[in-house]
């Protein structure tokens, strides 16, 4: 990595114009337990270098597989030949829509030094062996908890990254990160019926980080009941109701239907988000972050010391006390909204260009107990477990959810299948009306895909609003 | 690279593997070089030129398995992989099921491979991008493109075996996409997305022209959308609609793979009805020109076009080579081995095809009915179950022969269940992104939720 870091500055140090480099290796390693047997055991290497260049509102970008001097040499010309036919082509694409080109960036904070992540060593030097036993053992765990649980499977992964990152104009960072993880399913049958049950966790760091708020035992007990509890649940009344969302689809919801939104990209092309920035969008009980860091407790899986153009990964606050206050940008639209860029310029692989990700999105807790916010609610569902999520431009999203538990008078009654929570983001946060003081993240695990993944997470404390609710008519 | 180069070099792995002590060895590579136009907020934003070679090594010893795929295609670290590969192996348990193929004879599938498409240099896609820019904005300047692209691709892949494998294929690929939505105002309607794809240069532009004219149409239905109406009754799914919500969990119900696990409600009823009698369901490697198409699977084992569903009855189950012999009595492969040569072989489907019905599109909802056209799925589904649940996009509520876009309308059910209601096929067909050509499917008795 250092020695990596030392070549982009030798040739940046020989380039004309806006030149940005970064070095990225990755290395994972993989496997999964499926009833038993050990299947899809393997190890990944990819490195190499993207260039990017800007040449008169030009952008071009290049990539080579080879680490050497004379490849990344060869890369920069041919991102500079990519960034004349971008520029001769930008320059009449537009007139009277989009934006016009930007010539250069304006100066700013960009990252000087090294800035390792903890957990690397440890990660490291467990033994294939002690994972393999790991996943074994745990999906033996699962299949052995009750008599209708069919089968079960338990896949670890995790990802090794190292970065260096150098621009002409003044970047030159590097840092090494492990981000594992770990999923389990469970799937319970009886008289033909079949239900699911999973969890799932991710860190950046090592395994302490992984396992801060439950150990793997705990996982797989969790997995095996849910699909036990689910069998002979019925469907969900559909209707719009108050629900209790608990960290893990508060942090989709975040994700998913509001950080997106606020993407500068998905802001200049027209998001409903657009021209809101001073406006109220959401009850007073909320405020929105989105942080390089792992902010509350260590280990968060979307966690990035610098971003992938050399800026400093901080903390943005995106709604204080329910008004939007701030889009998430990198270093071109930072510069066309004339504010600092927030650190979130993400590649997935070297042979990647940067574009607008989400690192660690969440809602800032507030200060009531879960449990007198149960007591308060006459009619809704505490909704736990995301099973996947979408959303739109227009901040209408729609998120499956594993565990639906009915309330009534107060009480937590009992389990309902097959539930979704869809609704417009910025109407529903307006609903928001009792935030708890639990903090968790909740979706380590998780990747966003836009055009290419990221390792991203989210979560925060339980959320009680009103959205609309999907089961059977 | 050319494809000999390709395959000498999938041979030193597997000769490698051999020398260190490997029982069997099977190498899969491929080189790719691109240059693509990626767009930004309606304008061309940057060009980007790639070129890569990645392999893939499986490794058998002792009846232990060990995979390690990378993209230094360099001589001098081939030993640290392979070496990697063997330790991996030692490590696993053994499983009586692994092993390779033989071979078997390969025969190329017609027009994959365009030299035209060679020749596409980073002017010529910037150039693209920009005609699909105007053509959007020309139909209709509401519509704003987030983001897109217009690419041009030269592949080749090689896979060399010590059971004697040695296949190769070259193949080219022109991609153009566009994702956006249609403003007007403050009315902001739904995501949308089209493409085109083709493995030839010549005519490219017109299929450009294709996609542009369904993206606009598709951005600028869902203006104006409106609360819709709870009830109970007949649905219409698009073609998109069809390839998103029914045919990834019928091909995953059909993986030889879930069979074994017990993730599949369709384990015990090969030779049983399953859908409803009008439907017929077919995979395709070999389409000639075709974008899913391949001479051969991931190990190796020659694609064909095979009936998965005929009359609703259950045809076959989708196997690579380790999954037939895990089920025994006498399976073999079906040349459904799939992924890349970065990833070990999984079980997957290549193009999949719905055969036509008789029915007008414009007729499938009759006057006097109430129903629901779903124009996109965007929602979750259970793979194992089948449960669905999710939002309709591109919707519309069809009431008295009247259609009007809605918004936050819900649909749920079971996809096994689904297959049972479908009541009528469109005659008219669509090509899903090069992965599907279906009609649109109307099914009965679905559970639709307003909000």
């Amino acid at each position: 990595m250092i020695e990596a870091l030392e070549l982009l500055c030798e040739i940046a140090a020989q380039q004309d114009g806006f030149v940005e480099f970064r070095y990225h290796a990755k290395t994972s390693r993989s496997l999964g337990v499926d009833k038993g047997k050990v299947e899809r055991s393997q190890i990944r290497h990819r490195k190499g270098v993207g260039v990017r260049v800007l040449t008169a509102g030009g952008w071009g970008f290049a990539s080579t597989g080879q680490v050497d001097a004379a490849s990344i040499k060869r890369a920069v010309q041919m991102a500079r030949t990519a960034a004349a036919a971008c520029a001769s082509h930008a320059h009449s694409s537009t007139p009277g829509a989009g934006h016009q080109p930007l010539s250069s960036l304006p100066a700013c904070t960009l990252a000087r030094g090294i800035f390792d992540q903890p957990g690397l060593e440890e990660v490291a030097t467990r033994s294939l062996e002690e994972k393999i036993g790991m996943a074994t053992s745990l999906e033996a765990q699962i299949r052995g908890a009750s008599r209708v649980i069919r089968s079960a499977s338990c896949t670890y992964n995790e990802i090794f990254e190292d970065k260096a990152i150098v621009t002409t104009d003044g970047a030159a960072a590097a840092f090494r990160l492990v981000r594992p993880e770990l999923r389990m399913q469970a799937v319970a049958e009886k008289d033909g019926e079949l239900s699911t049950g999973s969890e799932a966790v991710g860190a950046t760091g090592g395994w302490d980080c992984l396992f801060r708020s439950a150990a793997g035992e705990a996982l797989a007990e969790r997995a095996a009941k849910t699909a036990q509890d689910l069998l002979g649940a019925r469907h969900a009344e559909g209707g719009r109701c108050a629900v209790i969302l608990a960290p893990s689809i508060v942090g989709l919801l975040v994700h998913e239907a509001i950080g997106h939104t606020v993407e500068a990209d998905f802001v200049q092309a027209g998001s409903v988000a657009a021209g809101k920035i001073g406006s109220r969008v959401a009850s007073d009980l909320v405020t929105l972050c989105d942080s390089g860091g792992s902010e509350h407790y260590l280990g968060a899986g979307g966690t990035i010391p610098v971003d992938d153009e050399g800026v400093p990964a901080s903390r943005t606050t995106i709604i204080k006390d329910g008004i939007l206050v701030s889009y998430l940008h990198n270093r071109e639209s930072a510069a066309r909204f004339g504010v600092a860029p927030t650190g979130n310029a993400r590649a997935w692989e070297y042979s990647d260009q940067p574009l607008i990700r989400m690192r660690n999105t969440y809602l800032e807790p507030g200060s009531r107990d879960l449990d007198e916010i149960i007591a308060d609610t006459r009619d809704g569902y505490l909704l736990d477990g995301p099973r996947n999520g979408q959303a739109d431009a227009s901040g209408e999203f729609m998120f499956g959810v594993q565990e639906a538990r009915r309330i009534r008078n107060g009480k937590l009654g009992e389990l309902v299948r097959g539930v979704t929570i869809s609704g417009i983001a910025f109407e529903v946060m307006q609903t928001v009306d009792a935030v708890s003081r639990d903090f968790r993240w909740d979706l380590g695990a998780g990747y966003c895909g836009k055009g290419q993944p990221a390792k991203v997470d989210a979560g925060g404390p339980y959320v009680r609003c009103r959205a609309l609710l999907g089961g059977e008519e | 690279m050319n494809e000999r180069n390709l395959l000498d070099l999938c041979r030193t792995l597997i000769e490698l593997a051999r020398k260190a002590g490997a029982d069997q060895a099977e190498a899969a590579a491929s080189w790719e070089r691109a240059v693509e136009t990626h767009l930004e907020n309606g304008a061309v934003h940057t060009v980007q030129s790639r070129e890569e070679t990645t392999y893939g090594l499986r490794v058998l010893v002792g009846g232990s398995q060990g995979f390690v795929t990378a993209n230094d295609a360099e001589p001098e670290v081939f030993g640290q992989r392979v070496a990697e590969a063997i330790a991996q192996a030692r490590v696993n348990p053994a499983d009586a099921w692994m092993g390779l193929p033989d071979p078997e004879v390969v025969a190329a599938v017609p027009g994959l491979y365009d030299a035209d498409v060679a020749e596409v240099g980073a002017d010529e896609a910037a150039r693209l991008a920009r005609t699909m820019l105007a053509g959007i904005r020309d139909l209709d300047p509401r519509v704003r493109v987030d983001s897109g692209s217009v690419s041009a691709a030269v592949s080749m892949t090689a896979l060399a075996s010590t059971t004697g494998v040695a296949v190769s294929e070259a193949a080219t690929l022109m991609d153009a996409s566009a994702f956006g939505m249609a403003v007007d105002g403050d009315d902001v309607a739904s995501f949308d997305y089209d493409n085109a794809v083709s493995r030839r240069r010549r005519g490219f532009e017109d299929e450009i022209a294709e996609a542009c004219s369904r993206f606009v149409t598709k951005c600028t239905a869902g203006l104006g959308a409106a609360a819709g109406l709870s009830f109970r009754g007949p649905i219409v799914l698009s073609p998109d609609a069809v390839a998103e919500l029914l045919l990834p969990t019928l091909v995953g119900a059909l993986s030889a793979d879930n069979i074994r696990k017990g993730r599949s409600p369709l384990a015990a009823h090969l030779g049983e009805r399953v859908a409803a009698p009008l439907l017929n369901v077919w995979d395709d490697g070999r389409v000639p020109g075709g974008v899913s198409s391949s001479a051969f699977d991931r190990e190796g084992v020659p694609t064909r076009r095979r009936a998965l569903l005929s009359g609703g009855v259950l045809q076959t189950f989708l196997f690579n080579h380790y999954e037939a012999r895990a089920r025994g009595q006498g399976a073999t492969s079906t040349g459904n081995a799939a992924g890349s040569t970065a990833s070990l072989p999984s079980v997957g489907p290549h193009r999949l095809e719905i055969d036509p019905g008789t029915t007008a599109m414009a007729d499938l909802v009759a006057r006097s009915e109430t129903a629901v056209w779903v124009g996109r799925y965007s929602g979750a589904t259970n793979a194992v179950t089948g449960e669905f649940s999710g939002v309709v996009k591109n919707g519309f509520l069809i009431e008295r022969g009247v259609r009007r876009p809605v918004r936050e309308v819900l649909i749920t059910g079971n996809v096994f269940e689904l297959l049972q209601q479908i009541s009528a096929l469109s005659r008219e067909r669509q090509d899903v992104g090069g992965t599907a050509l279906v009609p649109a499917v109307r099914a009965e008795n679905v559970s639709v939720t307003a909000g």
